[in-house]
């Protein structure tokens, strides 16, 4: 094993390193989101089923939420966008 | 990028095109520009054609695209966030939502397959224009030092938390408001497009291996082109409701 | 006024926003794609002695080539495509704002004025429409009423006619049968008469041959009316 990374040149272990720490990065960066729309988007319906008269505006305020939360995944995207090679 | 013997193109190369015109000027046409022109040849053709004289009572065709673009932006954006007092910035919204919808469209026609706002050049120009306006109407509505006492010390807050809640504000509003715009609409285009190359080659590599394989990929490949056209005009409609949204934050400074 | 001027001095607030936020960054990141790549190509063709074809197919210049593609970042915007695309929004902005979006605004909001109008004048057809109707309704109920009240009128006649027709029969039927019961009770007494005279004479002579002279004409004379009172009595 440690002839194996002794043998790996620098730079390939770097741009590994790098391949790996963005993929955690844009993992990681979803969970919140996922689970943070997921609670927007159940509400906005639990609102729409209960006064269906107000959807409308339920349905643009969901879709504020949605993009206020989606913006730390989006964060998380542009960190793995900018650290692959 | 060679992952499993796929041939991956580098995402540079999906994303930057060589320049056709004016090659090496800091007037170079690309790709990416002429997108940018269709989509204002395209918002421009429909409202002159759906502005003409000769009207129908029941709107039809193109007239229905522009009017019924102009009543959602009234009824569900504007009226909804800013008010009536909102309806002045109408032509601006309006032709926001249309331009970059109609840049962002063309991710999903065949044989151009590019959304152009996932070039940075559009999202941060916009957003920029709109940080300038949201300061801009603030400003002239609640004075330039009321603007930045509702901005900066938003009211029912206990004062000692004005040490966190100030900074906070500061860059919030300021810094990352229109940064945020910007890259919520780019990002979203580029992982759009990264999707549809993923299933793209996957199911070219698939196909020229094992026939059979390639029909998972395509099945995804159709479903995320519908599910893309969806976000195109998703992402229209969030960046204009969300400049809709800090137009009206400035104007009305209560809530 | 005002607010035209202050429009026209945001232009170049945005213009030099522009130009220190992002001219810096995307200059210093290097030429542009089209030009690295045109440079390169050349170069390597006259390597080649001018065979494109070929100098396309070398997989050296193709590596050249690609790192033309690499150097820039994908999150920075670049110049030509910034100065483009503002430019493009900025004219699409400018048409929409003079002449696109208040033609169709325009049109919509006439339309919209007309469509209430025509429902305001429908309204109002309907509401005279409604008046008219009531006027008939309310005449043909006149109308009804009188047709009503002269059939009234006329079967009151008639019943009356015949309750009066009916009452001079009656009396003429009463009047007849107390004409036949007065001619009737004339009659008997006639008849009564008569009988007492006959009813005498028969029996005066009777009694006269009975009796033949035995007695006197007084004494024969009252026999005779107790035996006729006899008679009449009898008779009732």
């Amino acid at each position: 094993m440690l002839n194996v990374l002794a043998q790996t040149a620098a730079g390939e272990m770097v741009e590994g390193l790098k391949a790996i720490g963005a993929g955690l990065g844009y993992g990681l960066a979803a969970i919140g989101p996922g689970i943070g729309i997921g609670t927007v988007v159940g509400n906005a319906i639990s609102a729409m089923a209960r006064q269906p008269e107000s959807a409308g505006m339920a349905r643009t305020t969901m879709f504020l939420g949605i993009a206020f939360t989606e913006a730390l995944a989006l964060i998380g995207f542009v960190v793995f966008i900018l650290l692959l090679p | 990028m060679n992952v499993l013997a796929l041939e991956f193109p580098p995402v540079s190369h999906l994303f930057e095109w060589p320049d056709i015109f004016f090659s090496g000027t800091a007037y170079a046409i690309n790709k990416t520009v002429l997108i940018y022109m269709a989509a204002v040849v395209i918002t421009g053709v429909i409202f002159t054609l759906a502005g003409r004289p000769k009207q129908s009572l029941v709107p039809a065709g193109i007239q229905h695209v522009a009017e019924s673009g102009i009543d959602f932006i009234e009824e569900s954006v504007v009226l909804q966030t800013i008010g009536p007092e909102g309806r002045k910035f109408m032509p601006f919204l309006t032709t926001m939502f249309f331009f970059i919808m109609f840049s962002n469209i063309f991710e999903v026609i065949p044989g151009i397959q590019f959304p152009a706002n996932s070039r940075m050049a559009i999202p941060i120009t916009l957003a920029l224009v709109v940080w300038v306006i949201y300061n801009y109407v603030g400003i002239r509505s609640q004075g330039f030092f009321g603007y930045l006492k509702n901005s900066l010390f938003p009211p029912g807050v206990p004062v000692a938390l004005y040490l966190i809640v100030t900074p906070i504000e500061l860059v919030s509003t300021f810094v990352v408001r229109p940064f945020s715009l910007a890259i919520r609409l780019w990002a979203n285009m580029v992982a759009g497009h990264l999707l549809l190359v993923t299933f793209a080659v996957l199911t070219q590599v698939l196909w020229s291996s094992t026939y059979i394989g390639a029909i998972g990929p395509f099945a995804m490949l159709v479903l995320m082109t519908g599910f893309e056209i969806l976000v195109s005009v998703l992402q229209a409609f969030i960046f204009t409701i969300l400049t809709a949204v800090y137009i009206g934050g400035s104007m009305h400074p209560s809530h | 006024m005002s607010q035209r001027r202050n429009r026209l001095a945001a232009a170049p607030l945005i213009a030099v926003l522009g130009l220190v936020a992002f001219a810096g960054p995307a200059g210093a990141s290097g030429e542009s794609v089209g030009g690295c790549m045109a440079e390169h190509l050349a170069e390597a063709v006259e390597e080649n002695h001018g065979d494109l074809q070929e100098t396309l197919h070398d997989e050296e210049v193709q590596k050249d080539l690609e790192k033309c593609f690499e150097a820039p970042n994908p999150i920075l915007p670049e110049t030509n495509e910034i100065i483009w695309g503002a430019l493009s929004f900025g004219l699409l902005f400018f048409f929409m704002a003079k002449k696109g979006f208040p033609a169709v605004k325009g049109a919509m909001d006439a339309r919209a004025e007309r469509i209430a109008s025509d429902l305001d004048a429908a309204e109002q057809a309907k509401i005279d429409a409604r008046a008219v109707e009531a006027d008939y309704q309310a005449r043909l109920g006149d109308a009804k009423g009188e047709a009503s009240r002269l059939i009234d009128e006329a079967r009151g006649a008639a019943d009356q006619l015949k309750a009066d027709l009916s009452a001079r029969a009656e009396a003429d039927i009463a009047d007849m049968r107390e004409r036949a019961a007065a001619d009737i009770e004339s009659a008997r007494q006639q008849a009564i008469a008569d009988l007492r005279a006959e009813v005498a004479g028969i029996a005066l002579g009777a009694a006269e041959r009975v009796v033949q002279s035995s007695l006197d004409a007084e004494v024969q004379g009252r026999l005779i009316d107790a035996y006729i009172d006899e008679v009449a009595g009898s008779n009732g």
